[in-house]
């Protein structure tokens, strides 16, 4: 038996955050031209000016960044190359005949009936275009006789734009100091930081050590939630991953009793007086919501200004 | 001591608000081989190459490096990418400057780029944020600069109708900028009555959205005549950061700017900055930030940041010109900004700027940043 190290999973809550945006990539005009001509089902290759060919098509070749020279029709056979399993699919490396580079895709077999060296067929997806999934997969081939690389006089116009999402989830360690300090808002609403290494303002976030004495830094302390505004711009533009209707305020906030700013937002009701009221120097509050606190930022439902 | 670089060649691209004709590699490539021509050389002459790029987030692409690579036939030599955020393409220069003047490469190639019509600019940026204390309430950098701007109006003075003069002396240079994609004469007036996006920063005081790529061929004394009888040489360059929630963070002057120029012009030998540069280029994202960088580079003590653009000694004509490009105005592309104000103020001082080249500039001032506004560099180049 092994002793096992000190490092067994420590399995606290986690702040789960999520990354969600959608894309308009530009594949360029090589991969753009062979996104567009699969719905004619054609592979379309490049030839560079060392009689090299590759397909998919490239812009410029991976061996030695020359510009590519014509574009070719690259034949649907070729040879397995290389294989293995994902999730249940069966992902392959594939030689086209006449080609010169190998290029993975979906292998639509028994993983036990494959090896390497043996010919495969392209098997075309009914009613997809502009995408590499039009090529449903590679299907093996036994008697498949050699292709050869045709020319390709005409093509369809590249595609120019390929529209793109991605949805990144993560599940964040506290720590502990972000984990008291969101325990303490959510037990007893209130907001704690720490004290600087030498004196008695807290720092907001907590943390262990002081940003400008690099020293450990002092006890705990709970802040006040009223503050003053140290800065403050007015939002007036809509975008993607907004979390409350414009017109509203950001606002940097120094806690009564803390040193460093906490981020929120004010309400308003109009552009022009939110100018004339909240400035730096404003005395503001925060608005806690009324139901369940979950023990994050969000558990303030905004600030407000305290009228003088 | 390192030993002398200087940038001896250069290339960008024709920045554009969208291109959809090249992949962010094709982009890279039109820069490169536009620097090389300069430089007259061919990627065999180069040693190690950098390549910088704002966030992956941008347009969803992780180590987009080995992409560039590939197309730009830079196969088997040394090659790092860099980020950091606006400063970037500064950030990829320096790291490039360290290589040739540490006697490691003799010839480095720097190419910095972002194609931001991929992507959601606010939301990526935004993601500089702590997640669990601000991000949810982030509004990219442009809530936070403009919040800042509105605690220096009181402090320091910097009006509206100060960082609108900005706006409009560096849309009007951007005019005659070949390179720049957005071009149109606006008045103080227009900028002020601007819609308000994140107020005060309103719609005229914001850089377009840029698709572009920018390269810079460094080299030592050594080979640097090979490529032009007449480098731009670097005679200081730094990048430094400030804590980015610290209790003593006012802001106001940019501290870690304050910070890189002292030790850029003790090694460049700059004691009066104002009178000594022939001409300044600025990463000026909104137009605020340039007041802000006058004080922080001491073009002007504190607080005089509006007399100095109102007096009109930063326009083209002006004694201490400031962005004759257009800056930021013209074209933004991000991660490319930082390389595009090194080869706009290189030009300058090889004496071969195409359209606003500055009479006899000898010795110019570039400044470059990211970050939250913790990451502020600059760099001194002289003929």
């Amino acid at each position: 038996m092994y002793s096992a190290p000190d490092s067994h999973p420590v399995d606290l809550p986690s702040f789960h955050s999520e990354i969600s945006m959608p894309y308009t990539l530009t594949p360029g005009r090589a991969a753009g031209t062979f996104l567009a001509e699969v719905k004619n089902r054609h592979i379309v290759g490049s030839r560079f000016p060392s009689g090299r060919v590759v397909a998919p098509a490239q812009d410029f070749s991976s061996v030695d960044g020359e510009e590519l020279e014509s574009f070719v029709e690259a034949p649907q056979t070729g040879t397995l190359t290389a294989f293995t399993r994902v999730q249940g699919d069966v992902i392959g490396l594939i030689r086209l005949d006449g080609c010169d580079n190998d290029f993975a895709h979906l292998i639509l077999a028994d993983i036990a009936d494959l090896s390497v060296g043996m010919r495969v067929r392209a098997e075309w997806a009914d009613g997809v275009t502009e995408s590499i999934l039009a090529i449903k997969g590679f299907v093996p081939a036994a008697d498949a006789p050699i292709g050869e690389i045709g020319p390709l006089a005409e093509t369809e116009e590249a595609i120019g734009v390929i529209p793109y999402s991605m949805t990144l989830p993560y599940e964040h360690a506290y720590g502990p100091y972000y984990g008291r300090m969101f325990d303490e808002i959510r037990d007893h609403g209130r907001v704690m930081g720490v004290r600087t290494s030498g004196g008695d303002d807290a720092l907001l976030p907590p943390r262990e050590i002081d940003d400008i004495t690099h020293k450990r830094t002092g006890t705990w302390k709970a802040c006040a939630d009223t503050g003053t505004i140290r800065a403050c711009s007015i939002i007036n533009m809509a975008f993607l991953g907004q979390t409350r209707e414009p017109p509203y305020v950001y606002a940097e906030i120094v806690l009564d009793g803390a040193s460093t700013r906490l981020i929120h937002m004010i309400d308003i009701d109009d552009i022009e007086s939110a100018k004339r009221q909240i400035k730096p120097g404003t005395r503001v509050r925060a608005v806690w919501t009324s139901g369940e606190r979950k023990g994050s930022l969000a558990d303030i439902e905004r600030f407000e200004v305290i009228d003088a | 001591m390192g030993r002398h670089v200087g940038i001896v060649g250069v290339g960008q691209t024709h920045h554009s608000r969208r291109r959809t004709d090249v992949s962010q590699a094709g982009l890279v490539r039109e820069a490169v081989n536009r620097a090389l021509a300069d430089a007259k050389l061919s990627m065999d002459d180069i040693d190690t190459v950098v390549v910088a790029s704002g966030p992956v987030l941008f347009a969803a692409v992780n180590q987009p490096e080995k992409w560039v690579v590939d197309a730009i036939g830079a196969q088997g030599k040394s090659v790092v990418r860099l980020t950091s955020g606006g400063g970037a393409g500064f950030a990829g220069a320096l790291a490039g400057y360290y290589q040739v003047a540490g006697g490691y490469s003799d010839r480095t190639l720097v190419v910095a780029y972002d194609k931001l019509s991929e992507g959601q600019l606010q939301y990526s940026i935004s993601t500089l944020y702590d997640p669990f204390w601000g991000r949810e309430f982030a509004v990219g950098i442009m809530g936070f600069s403009a919040a800042y701007w509105r605690a220096r109006m009181d402090v320091l003075g910097h009006t509206e109708e100060a960082a609108a003069m900005v706006a409009v002396k560096n849309r009007r240079n951007a005019i005659a900028n070949p390179y720049a994609h957005y071009k149109k004469e606006v008045t103080v007036e227009d900028v002020l009555n601007s819609k308000p996006l994140c107020w005060p920063i309103k719609m005229l005081d914001v850089p377009p959205i840029s698709d572009g790529a920018a390269a810079i061929v460094l080299a030592s004394e050594k080979v640097a005549h090979h490529s032009t009888g007449r480098p731009a040489w670097i005679q200081g360059i730094a990048y430094c950061c400030e804590a980015d929630n610290a209790p003593e963070r006012s802001l106001m002057l940019s501290e870690p700017l304050a910070l890189a120029s002292r030790q850029v012009y003790r090694a460049a030998g700059i004691t009066n900055p104002r009178r000594q540069f022939d001409v300044v280029e600025v990463q000026e994202p909104y137009s605020c930030f340039e007041l802000n960088y006058y004080e922080s580079l001491g073009l002007c003590p504190p607080g005089q940041a509006a007399d100095l653009v109102a007096s009109g000694a930063t326009q083209i004509d002006g004694d201490i010109p400031v962005n004759p490009s257009g800056g930021c105005m013209g074209a933004n592309p991000i991660g490319a900004v930082g390389v595009i104000r090194l080869i706009e103020a290189a030009t300058q001082v090889m004496g071969r700027n195409e359209t606003h080249q500055i009479k006899d500039a000898k010795l110019a001032l570039v400044q470059s940043g990211g970050g939250w506004a913790n990451l502020r560099g600059c760099a001194v180049l002289s003929a």
